[in-house]
């Protein structure tokens, strides 16, 4: 299947779905795509190193994205469509239309093998994602959806600065219709402030779909108020999306002169963004916000690993990838622990192991590999992180890390065990009180969770192949 | 001819470091949106006719009509018409956005280049100061949109500074204004009521 072909299918599902105005319809249709997006995957792997339309290629952290998404669609439209029961026909359209659009969006953006193309892919993701925070239409849902798409519009109008700015190195070179390898050929001439101030614009432009400090407040309100499923999406595959564009030109500069000032811009940017998650997870109080800042501490570290270099980078991509499956399938759970418990309320939340132990045991076994325990695949990459750390002579921004880190598996862990294991400390009357939720539902979960496990022991070649290819961009 | 426009463009941001009410927020943008089409009109000579009348068309219809024109409506839909009173006064902000300038014109001048010119920069970059300034020293939603109309303005700006070579950025910086202006404006903006024109529900 190319890739035309892919777009263009996937325009005839969004078409077709409103047409129809049927749910059976849009539930197959649905169906239908998940497997078209995963053949498309398949496809693109075959297809290594080629490229297709000019602007796209399969190959690098691209593909890798590609395929995490790939793994993700299917658990998203089985948990979107138990999420949508109770919609009407008109929202549960738009929905699922949403939803065809973010997806294809994201596979653009990562494929694209041109600066401007991957931005017009991301810029077009934040108007699938706010069609899809603001699914309940209520107050907070407005509220959650204007921010969203005010400060994303910021970002990708800094964002688009930084592109400028690349073309101003460039001179006459027309750098929109330039692809990643011909913008690196030309990098000798270029001055180093311009390389700086483009790589800043693109990095603080960019960390608002990254969730990355300073632009992470606008994905934590989205992720409290988005339908679960889509917060998993927001959380995993779109944040994805923000860190490829930053290592995209990461990448590009490697080279230059400027590689130490964005080595030590990104070790900022995410020790920093650590703080801030291990300082509101102290304090959190609503179970989806938590997830979130769990999200921002995992982004930080990927940051940090990334411009620790070295094993870093293996620890970055390894991250990518498994927090991309824990969190999801955290996020899949929240939808079924709203069900039972009628909220998200720390206060409010507890005995989930009596009320419902499929997901309790979902939730304990979930943030045991989150906060990267062995046996969690993260702890690999977290282990990487903390020696690179230590190899590269910045001893001080391991213990930080560490220190972080603690506070965090201290927070998260003793919310935790009191919804699974406590009384409520405020009576609450469920809105949904009653509710029996079929515990077959967590499959996708348990799943994801086992090849988080298996990773932690055991690598298979192709993990590690698709891996160090994204990283081989970079050694020189 | 460009470069009196571009110093009449930095007048307009003078402006909105002293100005209070929305509704005087709103005719600079609009002035902005002329002066910013004069400015692609003079500058990009030597861009094709047909992409030069796309560009005029689009600052004339978007940036001078069609956004102040929503700006109003959401004025109206709100009932707020001066800046919040809890925003930092007029005179810390004019002695910030002539800092901001000073700041712009450095800049500028440290990364002179024979292909953009330094009042293009200076102004450009002064101009993204200015809205991001906007957007954070004030509290209401329509200050918020009209600092990102700034920025978007700081944008169009810059594109135009390489617009004769690369046509393509300033057809890109178009898409980000109607996206901003149909998305931002024309869907969220309306709905933002008055008794929400603070929006704070949302926090830990």
């Amino acid at each position: 299947m190319s890739l035309l072909l892919f777009f263009i299918s996937a325009f005839i599902f969004c078409i077709a779905i409103f047409l129809a105005g049927n749910r059976k319809f849009t539930i197959a249709l649905m169906a239908l795509f998940s497997l078209m997006h995963i053949s498309f995957s398949i496809y693109a792997w075959m297809n290594r190193g080629v490229t297709e339309l000019t602007y796209f290629s399969y190959n690098g952290p691209g593909l890798l994205m590609l395929f995490i998404l790939s793994v993700l669609v299917i658990p998203v439209v089985y948990h979107g469509i138990i999420y949508n029961t109770k919609s009407d026909i008109k929202r549960f359209n738009i929905y699922h239309i949403s939803l065809i659009a973010l997806i294809t969006f994201m596979s653009g953006a990562y494929i694209a093998n041109n600066m401007t193309v991957l931005w017009i892919f991301a810029e077009a993701t934040t108007l699938a994602v706010a069609a899809l925070i603001y699914h309940d239409r209520t107050d907070v849902a407005l509220e959650a959806t204007w921010k969203y798409v005010f400060v994303c519009s910021v970002g990708i109008a800094l964002a688009y600065l930084g592109i400028l700015f690349l073309s101003f190195i460039y001179g006459k070179e027309d750098a929109a219709n330039l692809s990643f390898e011909t913008l690196q050929g030309l990098l000798k001439q270029a001055n180093p402030v311009y390389l700086k101030i483009a790589f800043l614009f693109v990095l603080v432009g960019f960390s608002t779909k990254m969730g990355l400090f300073p632009m992470h407040t606008v994905t934590i309100d989205a992720h409290s108020v988005a339908p679960p499923p889509i917060s998993a999406l927001i959380s995993t595959t779109l944040m994805n999306l923000g860190y490829l564009a930053i290592f995209r030109v990461y990448t590009l500069f490697s080279s230059s002169a400027i590689y130490s000032f964005m080595n030590n811009m990104l070790i900022i940017s995410g020790t920093l963004s650590l703080l801030i998650a291990a300082g509101y997870m102290l304090k959190a109080k609503h179970l989806k916000r938590m997830l979130a800042y769990s999200s921002l501490e995992n982004m930080g570290l990927v940051a940090v690993a990334t411009g620790l270099g070295g094993s870093g980078y293996y620890g970055a991509f390894l991250i990518i990838l498994l927090h991309s499956l824990v969190k999801s399938g955290l996020f899949f759970q929240m939808g079924q622990l709203h069900r039972v418990l009628g909220t998200f309320s720390l206060d409010e939340a507890g005995n989930y192991m009596i009320l419902y132990p499929a997901g309790a045991l979902v939730l304990l076994t979930g943030v045991i590999l989150i906060l990267a325990i062995p046996p969690s695949g993260l702890f690999i990459a977290e282990f990487l992180i903390i020696r690179e750390t230590v190899f590269s002579n910045k001893i001080f921004i391991g213990i930080t890390i560490f220190l972080f880190l603690c506070f965090i598996i201290y927070a998260m862990s003793t919310r935790v065990l009191h919804i699974i294991y406590s009384n409520p400390r405020n009576q609450h009357i469920p809105a949904s009180e009653g509710i029996k939720v079929n515990p077959a539902e967590t499959w996708t979960q348990f799943v994801f969770f086992a090849v988080v496990i298996i990773l932690c022991i055991y690598q298979p070649p192709f993990v590690e192949n698709i891996i160090k290819d994204s990283i081989s961009f970079l050694i020189k | 001819m460009v470069n009196y426009l571009i110093v009449l463009f930095a007048v307009t941001n003078i402006f909105f470091a002293s100005a209070e009410r929305i509704s005087i927020y709103i005719r600079l943008i609009a002035m902005q949106g002329l002066l910013l089409c004069g400015i692609a009109l003079a500058g990009l000579s030597e861009v094709n006719l047909g992409n030069l009348i796309f560009i005029a068309a689009e600052t004339i219809v978007f940036k001078t009509v069609i956004m102040p024109y929503l700006l109003f409506r959401i004025v109206k839909t709100s009932g707020v018409t001066k800046v919040h009173r809890l925003s930092m006064p007029a005179f810390y902000n004019l002695l910030f956005s002539i800092f901001a300038l000073l700041i712009s014109a450095m800049i500028a001048k440290s990364m002179l280049t024979g292909f953009v010119s330094s009042v293009f920069m200076t102004v450009a970059l002064y101009t993204l100061f200015v809205g991001l300034l906007l957007i954070v020293t004030h509290r209401l939603i329509v200050s918020h949109i009209i600092g990102f109309m700034i920025t978007e303005n700081a944008v169009f700006l810059f594109s135009v500074a390489v617009g004769n070579e690369m046509p393509m950025l300033i057809n890109i910086g178009i898409l980000l204004d109607i996206f901003a202006g149909v998305l931002i404006l024309g869907f969220f903006g309306l709905r933002i009521r008055s008794n929400t024109n603070e929006i704070t529900k949302l926090k830990d």
